[in-house]
C-alpha cells in the first residue's frame, strides 16, 4: 500500500510502508506531519494511524493506552493543512491522458468508459468527494487496463496466426 | 527517491514502441503483422475515433504530416498531447514523487474531451463533404 505524506503544505509520497516507516524511525516524518494512502477519507495525523504510531520514537517513550483510545493523547498539530486548503492537492490520478491514448491507439470502445470515469474523478475531487473521486480513478485504470489487455491479446492472436500459416506454408 | 524497478519497466515499455515504430517505418501499414489494424471497422465497417492513426504515424515517421493530419486529425492532435501528458506522469511515477510542474486540464476538460471524442467519431462516418474530410 502506498502512503503520501506532508511537511507542512508541500505534500510527498507516494512511499512503501516500510519507506515511511523508516522515514519514521530516522525522525524525517515527525507527529505532527499529515499522512494519507488510497481509500482513507482524508489526510489524518500520524498519531492516529495505530500500524505507524507503534514505530514512531515518540510512540516508544509514552506509555501504550489502555483503552486502546488512540485518540485521547491526539494534539492538533500546528503544522497539519488545514481542510478544503488540501482538498484540491490530494493526490489522485485521473489518468485522462492514458484514457484518450487508449482510445485513439486501441481501437476499441473500451476508452471511451475509461474517458468518463477519468472525467467523474475531476468533477468528485473538486466537489471533496474523495472517497467518490478515488473509486472513479480506479475505475478509469481498471478501463484503461481492459483497452491494453484486450489489444494485446489481439495482437498475440495475431502473430500466432502469422506464424501458424508461415509454418505450414499457407497465406491467409 | 528513485524506483528502479519501474524505470526498468518503462525502458522495456520505451524499447518495444521503438521497436514497433522501425517495424513500421520499415513494413508500412499493410506488411506489420503485429498490427491487427481496426477490429471495430472490421466487425461494424464503421470508422472509430483511432481509425487512420496507424497510417498516420506511418506518414509522420516518413516526414509526411500533412497526409497524416488528413488520415486522423483529432488523433494527430490528442496522441502528442496525451503522451506528453503520460511522460510527465511516469516520470514522477519512476522518480517516487509528482514533478514539481504539472500538465493537467481544467476540471470540466475531462467531460469536453469525451463529448469531442463522440461527436468526432460520429461525425466522420457521415457521408457527406464536409464530413469525409475527417475520415481516413
Amino acid at each position: 500500500m502506498q502512503w503520501y505524506y506532508s511537511k507542512g503544505a508541500v505534500q510527498l509520497g507516494p512511499v512503501s510502508e516500510a519507506e515511511l516507516k523508516a522515514k519514521i524511525a530516522s525522525g524525517e516524518i515527525t507527529t505532527s506531519d499529515m499522512v494519507w494512502k488510497d481509500g482513507m477519507a482524508d489526510w489524518v495525523p500520524l498519531t492516529r494511524v495505530p500500524e505507524l504510531v507503534v514505530t514512531a520514537p515518540a510512540a516508544v517513550q509514552a506509555p501504550p493506552p489502555i483503552s486502546g483510545d488512540s485518540a485521547s493523547s491526539y494534539i492538533p498539530p500546528v503544522s497539519a493543512p488545514q481542510p478544503g486548503v488540501n482538498y484540491s492537492g490530494q493526490p489522485i490520478p485521473n489518468y485522462l491522458w492514458q484514457s484518450i491514448a487508449v482510445t485513439i491507439c486501441c481501437c476499441l470502445p473500451f476508452g471511451i468508459p475509461a474517458i468518463v470515469y477519468a472525467a467523474k474523478a475531476d468533477t468528485l475531487k473538486a466537489q471533496g468527494d474523495l472517497q467518490g473521486a478515488l473509486a472513479a480513478s480506479k475505475s478509469a485504470k481498471t478501463w484503461v487496463r481492459v483497452s491494453i489487455f484486450s489489444w494485446l491479446a489481439i495482437v498475440v492472436f495475431y502473430i500466432l496466426v502469422a506464424v501458424i500459416a508461415g509454418v505450414s506454408g499457407t497465406h491467409l | 527517491m528513485m524506483h528502479w524497478r519501474r524505470a526498468l519497466w518503462v525502458i522495456l515499455a520505451v524499447l518495444l514502441l521503438g521497436a514497433a515504430c522501425v517495424l513500421l517505418y520499415r513494413n508500412g501499414p499493410g506488411g506489420t503483422p503485429f498490427l491487427p489494424g481496426c477490429l471495430f471497422r472490421k466487425i461494424t465497417g464503421l470508422n472509430c475515433p483511432g481509425c487512420g492513426m496507424t497510417r498516420a504515424t506511418y506518414a509522420t515517421l516518413h516526414g509526411d504530416l500533412e497526409r497524416a493530419f488528413r488520415l486522423n486529425p483529432l488523433g494527430m492532435i490528442l496522441l502528442p498531447i496525451a503522451l506528453l501528458g503520460i511522460s510527465l506522469e511516469v516520470a514522477g511515477w519512476v522518480r517516487g514523487k509528482p514533478l514539481p510542474f504539472t500538465f493537467k486540464l481544467k476540471r470540466n476538460s475531462g467531460w469536453a474531451l469525451l463529448y469531442l471524442i463522440l461527436a468526432y467519431w460520429v461525425l466522420r462516418n457521415l457521408p457527406w463533404w464536409p464530413f469525409t474530410l475527417l475520415a481516413p
